[in-house]
């Protein structure tokens, strides 16, 4: 199956897989309708958005990148879920919200993730993020569902892969991961 | 150089965590300024007189916060205030060099000049107040990158190319043979059929247009990779300039002529022997009579290694070669050369366009030297003091012109090949170059331009926000060497094509015929005296 695999000596930090991503999840499909109209953002700006209540109330940017560019004095690199052929994830969940697709994706069950952070412990890349602006259990605290790259499952293409100018991220079958 | 400055570097908003950003890939909050609580500083010593000269215009309402500017600005002149959730500019830090603008993704940046510059007056641009006050702040002499700016007349635009109609015939290229291929360097004496007699080194171009020489350190790794690529798959030459020749592109030696310049950084035998030919530099069209500057701070762990010379130190080349004070000391070093590598390659010697360079050229070629290059005064540098990049030199359209004459007319023209360089911006340029007495020519500026340069020639500042010229490792990225060699490959697959255009409507199937052809160029606007320099005919005559 083809995956997504950054090229860490291409990278230029510039983040536009970040902004590619979010585009390509958003209803409207358009930067300025992503942003301004959904409200859509990135997980490193303002962290006082992270907490659901205030942000939804105040309704301030939801930071919901699945890649996200790690940053390591001039080494950059973009990562993102590595679609893994025995997915620890898939394992760890205990209602089946995760499952393997028929070409190999890891996805989400969106409406049956109960946000009990099993995946997210389980998984060795540190690909999973919480997304606390959904819930599926009412009157619930904390939570909210499992949040990861599915390789863009609506387009043909993935979007980060895209976009980068540099090519730091490739689209390619390298057998199995 | 000593104390030296440039018009846009302001130690007084600076900001290095910028680019590299923070562990969490968000860049600073805090405003460049902050000691200052955002107000100008008016004290004297803290660059007062410097006003901006851009100003970054943003439409706030179009601007999604992705920060891709904050991030892409290596000049200190983006940032981000999170209070009030804005983007925005220090705008006497821009330079123009238009990477925000390019990489924005809803393209909502626009760079324009920042106001009306002062006053006008014929006498006192701009330019000047701005340099002078520059000047008077730190006392240095002004650094600069790339080629003369100021508004000389160009020989270049008022020559014009002959075309064929009714008495002779155009070629087609796309239907018949056409010949671009150019050999670099001596020529036999005679030709007899069968008894080729003394044969020489030359070199083979597929195509008239050479990598002028760029050096490791003044430019990046990966640009002068993507050199070395594109010149091996078009069947051309890159050039090593003055900064020695690394390790890992030894396996160019088909495709690279190295040089021996007055640093003599990097030499030895087996740098002389990892290439096809060998150039002497004498000079240089942008810094005519002085040397070269590689800034220490530019001097890292793999410069200094192709360098020979210790990490962060200057590296400094003397104005003259110290052992050529005459042709005579030439002929020495171009002997040694020859000797050196065996007489197996054509050794070239660069100097810049001067006064008197048909007589420098003659004894040039008399003291041995199978190439000439002529590098006019738009050549173009890493980093050279402003005056001199403006001030110093001539035009290389007469400078070549008068080489090719003098030499036809001592008979040693087929002694030594014409390399003409220095500000060819299109395959025009080229043609006209060709037909003026070279027998190629070099291109660095257009191969720059090419790769992503958008000439804010603060190449001296080792901070190219298009990783052209610099060796940061954040930055150096920006330019990956395959995407350099395919656009270079590009620009001079669209050069060959426009060169056979313009030969076969001069009726002339190969660049052979067209070398020295001043028949086919004609004058526009040039006085008597002009034509005659250049050689040629006024346009309806
Ligand atoms: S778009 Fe490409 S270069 Fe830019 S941060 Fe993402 S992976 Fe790196
Ligand atoms: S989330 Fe982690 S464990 Fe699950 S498939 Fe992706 S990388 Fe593998
Ligand atoms: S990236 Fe270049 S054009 Fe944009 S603000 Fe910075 S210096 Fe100016
Ligand atoms: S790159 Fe464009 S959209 Fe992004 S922060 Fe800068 S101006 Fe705004
Ligand atoms: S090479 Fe880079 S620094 Fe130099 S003029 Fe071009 S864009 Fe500017």
């Amino acid at each position: 199956m083809k995956r997504v695999y950054p090229v860490e000596e291409r990278c230029i930090n510039c983040h536009l897989c970040e902004v590619a991503c979010i585009v390509s999840h958003s209803r409207t499909k358009t930067a300025l309708g992503a942003y301004q109209v959904e409200k859509l953002s990135f997980n490193w700006v303002r962290p006082h958005a992270l907490d659901p209540a205030v942000a939804l109330a105040e309704g301030t940017p939801l930071p919901l990148n699945r890649c996200r560019v790690d940053v390591q004095g001039s080494v950059f690199i973009s990562t993102s879920c590595r679609h893994c052929q025995e997915p620890d994830c898939v394992k760890a969940c205990k209602n089946g919200s995760l499952y393997l697709d028929e070409v190999g994706r890891v996805l989400l069950r969106e409406d049956h993730c109960v946000g009990c952070w099993m995946c997210l412990m389980a998984c060795r890349y540190g690909a999973i993020e919480r997304n606390p602006y959904v819930k599926n259990v009412p009157g619930q605290e904390s939570n909210g569902i499992n949040h990861h790259c599915d390789l863009c499952r609506d387009r043909s293409h993935p979007a980060c892969v895209s976009i980068c100018p540099t090519q730091a991220l490739v689209y390619e079958e390298r057998g199995s991961s | 150089m000593g104390n030296t400055t440039t018009l846009s570097d302001n130690p007084r908003v600076s900001n290095p965590a910028n680019t590299n950003g923070s562990k969490s890939g968000l860049p600073p909050a805090t405003s460049p300024k902050s000691d200052l609580m955002g107000l100008q500083s008016l004290r004297p010593d803290d660059h007062f007189h410097s006003y901006p000269e851009y100003f970054v215009e943003r439409r706030h309402e179009e601007c999604i916060r992705c920060l891709v500017c904050v991030r892409q600005c290596p000049y200190d002149c983006t940032y981000y205030d999170p209070d009030r959730d804005v983007v925005y500019n220090v705008h006497q830090n821009c330079v123009n060099c238009k990477r925000c603008v390019a990489m924005c993704p809803t393209h909502c940046i626009r760079i324009e000049r920042f106001d009306s510059g002062f006053r006008d007056n014929g006498h006192w641009g701009t330019h000047l107040v701005r340099g002078l006050r520059k000047q008077a702040d730190t006392g240095g002499v002004l650094l600069t990158g790339l080629g003369n700016d100021l508004p000389y007349p160009s020989y270049f635009d008022r020559i014009v190319l002959d075309a064929s109609q009714v008495t002779n015939p155009s070629i087609d290229p796309l239907r018949e043979p056409m010949e671009l291929r150019t050999y670099l360097g001596r020529k036999p004496e005679s030709y007899r059929p069968g008894s080729p007699g003394e044969v020489f080194p030359n070199i083979l171009c597929e195509i008239p247009v050479l990598f002028a020489p760029m050096s490791f350190g003044a430019i990046s790794y990966n640009f002068q990779h993507g050199l070395a690529l594109a010149a091996q798959e078009m069947g051309t030459y890159f050039n090593t300039g003055e900064g020695g020749l690394h390790p890992d592109f030894r396996k160019f030696r088909d495709s690279v002529i190295v040089q021996v310049a007055s640093g003599r950084f990097g030499v030895d035998p087996d740098y002389l022997l990892s290439s096809a030919a060998c150039e002497i530099k004498i000079g240089q069209g942008a810094k005519p009579g002085i040397g070269g500057h590689l800034p220490g701070e530019k001097v890292n762990a793999e410069i200094s290694r192709t360098r020979m010379i210790p990490v962060g130190t200057d590296a400094l080349s003397p104005a003259p070669q110290h052992d050529i004070y005459s042709i005579e000391d030439l002929r020495l070093l171009i002997y040694a050369i020859k000797e050196a590598t065996e007489y197996t390659r054509p050794v070239s010697v660069k100097i810049a366009a001067v006064h008197n360079t048909a007589a420098i050229v003659s004894g040039i070629v008399r003291a041995g030297a199978d190439i000439v290059v002529i590098d006019g005064f738009r050549g173009g540098t890493g980093a050279a003091p402003m005056i001199i990049r403006d001030h110093v030199g001539i035009p290389v359209e007469v400078a070549l012109a008068q080489a090719d004459q003098r030499l036809r007319e001592e008979g040693i023209r087929h002694q030594a090949s014409i390399i003409a360089a220095g500000g060819i911006r299109n395959s025009a340029d080229v043609v006209k170059a060709i037909a003026l007495g070279a027998d190629a020519v070099y291109i660095a500026t257009s191969a720059m331009i090419a790769v992503g340069c958008t000439l804010c020639q603060q190449c001296h500042r080792g901070l190219c926000a298009w990783g052209i010229t610099t060796n940061r490792p954040d930055l150096l990225p920006r330019l990956p060497a395959d995407q350099a060699a395919g656009r270079l490959t590009g620009l001079l697959r669209g050069w060959q094509h426009e060169i056979q255009e313009m030969l076969g409507l001069m009726g002339l199937n190969s660049i052979e015929s067209l070398r020295g052809n001043r028949l086919k160029l004609r004058g526009v606007g040039l006085t008597q005296l002009e034509l005659q320099t250049l050689g040629i005919r006024q346009a309806g005559l």
